[in-house]
């Protein structure tokens, strides 16, 4: 599903003396089936902006076109809930909206607020809960005896079952440990992949952005400031710097390298194992002179 | 979506009102929450009204702000409006059509009352929009300390007033971010018959209950932690001082009670 925004400002608490610019006329198309990541400075408007994306915020000026959807300033009711069964996100935290008796209904009630039968809504929530890995003995067990990890993905499941053809997720692996983290993010990109989804990622982290993503926005200060695949944007080290980023460890790690050996090396990926082949391939054409 | 609940929130400002000692501002308040209800005719509640509007003058704050803060109670003050209105039968009829008469005691009444609650609110939020809370309770606690010597837990008293101030307008963050994420799995808060608009709750009520529990715990924790024993031989980082102001404000507020005891109906 193409989304498109176009000149968006919003503007938080317009009139009283708390009112602050959190998005300046922000223009940015995501073609369907696109896996964009967001990246930016704490503050910089990232999570201001993918709220505008299912209608949680509306615009203070500006549109936001989500397929045959507009939202507009003053947008109706109707309209919006329509928006929100096409576009889920996952909070940061999202364990924290956990609250019905079992894991079962928790996932179920997405679903059966968008008017699925209570049949359908199961099967879904059982569905899911494979999806995201976890067995299904914890189907009737609360939410709140499962472990920290597993809450989000349960969690996940929640808005997974609500079968989104846009997926927003806000930092979804704060606070997991680095297994979790490869876990849930791996789960992302093959649900994007199978389900030819377009899903939107809103990170801290720049390894996720250039390992996962297709194409990358730059935030700061409310506006976007750079656009462009990984390699275009990781190219750019000065500018990220500028406002507060860096380049992944991989790509930090290889210009150092050339720093001390002074031999160009080229990336093509930002994994671990493609900079270790690029090195590797270094060492053979006749490797540092030290 | 809750921006207008204004109880807690602190404006940051350099007006007299902010710049004077919370004592002072307590007591005033204090002072003039009594002197309310000794105005009971026109040119009182006249004076009351000038007084509230002159301190909401000179505090800064944003009128805007002030009438925010008075919507969630506007429904009380129509009730008890009409309340007054159809309960007090009190000299001429003024209006009267069938069984249903209004009395201009009646009327009378009604305004008086609901002048008498919107000063309160008024006066009261001025409070907390024009004094951080962390002065509130030093204020307190400096005034409530004679009650120490009955063995009146003071300081705890004082500390979980402050906790309870400090932590509103976080819970009240939690509760927009928790309805953001029940939203965008399709629940509704605010359409539908009364009694599916009381469910929709649930699903915002036990996480929001749930993360304050959790939150209570860390807190208690993390004072312990640093060796937090309550009041006993605390020095203070921030001293409270009285300056002329101050007197001059508790002053002023006794020439206002003297004025209205005068003018007031006996």
């Amino acid at each position: 599903m193409d989304i498109k925004i176009n000149n968006l400002t919003h503007r938080y608490k317009p009139g009283t003396p708390f009112e602050r610019l959190a998005l300046k006329d922000v223009n940015l198309s995501v073609p369907s089936g696109c896996f964009l990541a967001v990246i930016g400075h704490t503050g910089s408007g990232k999570s201001t902006l993918i709220q505008h994306l299912n209608g949680l915020l509306k615009p203070s000026e500006g549109t936001i076109q989500v397929g045959d959807l507009t939202i507009a300033a003053n947008e109706k009711k109707k309209q919006l809930k329509a928006l929100r069964k096409r576009v889920g996100i996952v909070f940061q935290y999202p364990e924290h909206q956990l609250f019905d008796e079992t894991v079962e209904k928790d996932v179920m009630f997405g679903p059966m607020n968008f008017g699925e039968s209570e049949e359908a809504a199961r099967k879904t929530a059982r569905e899911m809960v494979k999806l995201v890995g976890l067995p299904d003995e914890v189907l009737q067990k609360s939410p709140f005896d499962l472990s920290g990890g597993q809450m989000r993905r349960v969690a996940i499941a929640g808005v997974l079952a609500m079968q989104p053809d846009v997926l927003i997720l806000d930092e979804p692996t704060a606070g997991l440990d680095p297994k979790g983290r490869k876990e849930i993010m791996d789960l992302f990109r093959a649900l994007h992949d199978q389900r030819n989804m377009t899903t939107i990622l809103v990170t801290h982290s720049m390894e996720d952005a250039a390992y996962y993503a297709d194409r990358i926005v730059v935030m700061d200060k409310g506006a976007t400031y750079l656009e462009g695949t990984p390699s275009q944007i990781f190219e750019k080290r000065d500018e990220l710097q500028a406002v507060g980023l860096d380049v992944p460890e991989t790509v930090q790690f290889l210009l150092k390298w050339q720093e001390l050996t002074k031999q160009s090396v080229k990336l093509s990926s930002f994994t671990i194992e493609e900079t270790a082949k690029a090195i590797a391939a270094d060492f053979r054409k006749g490797g540092p002179s030290c | 979506m809750l921006d207008n609940v204004i109880i807690g929130q602190y404006i940051p400002g350099r007006s007299v009102i902010h710049k004077m000692d919370p004592r002072a501002k307590l007591l005033s308040i204090f002072l003039y929450i009594i002197i309310v209800f000794l105005a009971n005719n026109w040119l009182t509640y006249a004076l009351l009204g000038i007084f509230a509007v002159v301190s909401v003058l000179s505090s800064q704050v944003s009128l805007r702000y002030i009438y925010k803060g008075l919507k969630p109670i506007f429904l009380i003050v129509i009730f008890t409006f009409i309340l007054h209105i159809l309960m007090t039968k009190q000299g001429e009829v003024i209006y009267g059509l069938g069984w249903l008469k209004i009395y201009e005691g009646g009327l009378k009444q009604g305004v008086f009352i609901s002048l008498r609650l919107v000063y309160l609110v008024v006066i009261t939020s001025l409070l907390t929009l024009t004094t951080t809370p962390i002065d509130i309770t030093d204020g307190l606690e400096y005034l409530l300390a004679p009650f120490k010597k009955i063995k009146l837990p003071v300081h705890e008293f004082a500390l979980m007033m402050s906790i309870s101030l400090r932590f509103i307008p976080t819970l009240l963050q939690e509760t927009e971010k928790i309805m953001k994420a029940q939203m965008a799995r399709g629940a509704e808060f605010t359409a539908g018959p009364v009694k599916e608009r009381v469910k929709a709750f649930v699903p915002l009520l036990v996480p929001l209950f749930i993360s304050s529990f959790k939150r209570a715990e860390d807190l208690a924790l993390a004072m312990e932690a640093r060796g937090y024993r309550g009041g006993e031989g605390r020095t203070r980082l921030r001293i409270l001082e009285w300056k002329l102001r101050d007197t001059a404000a508790l002053l002023i507020l006794l020439a206002l009670a003297a004025v209205l005891f005068v003018f007031r109906t006996h």
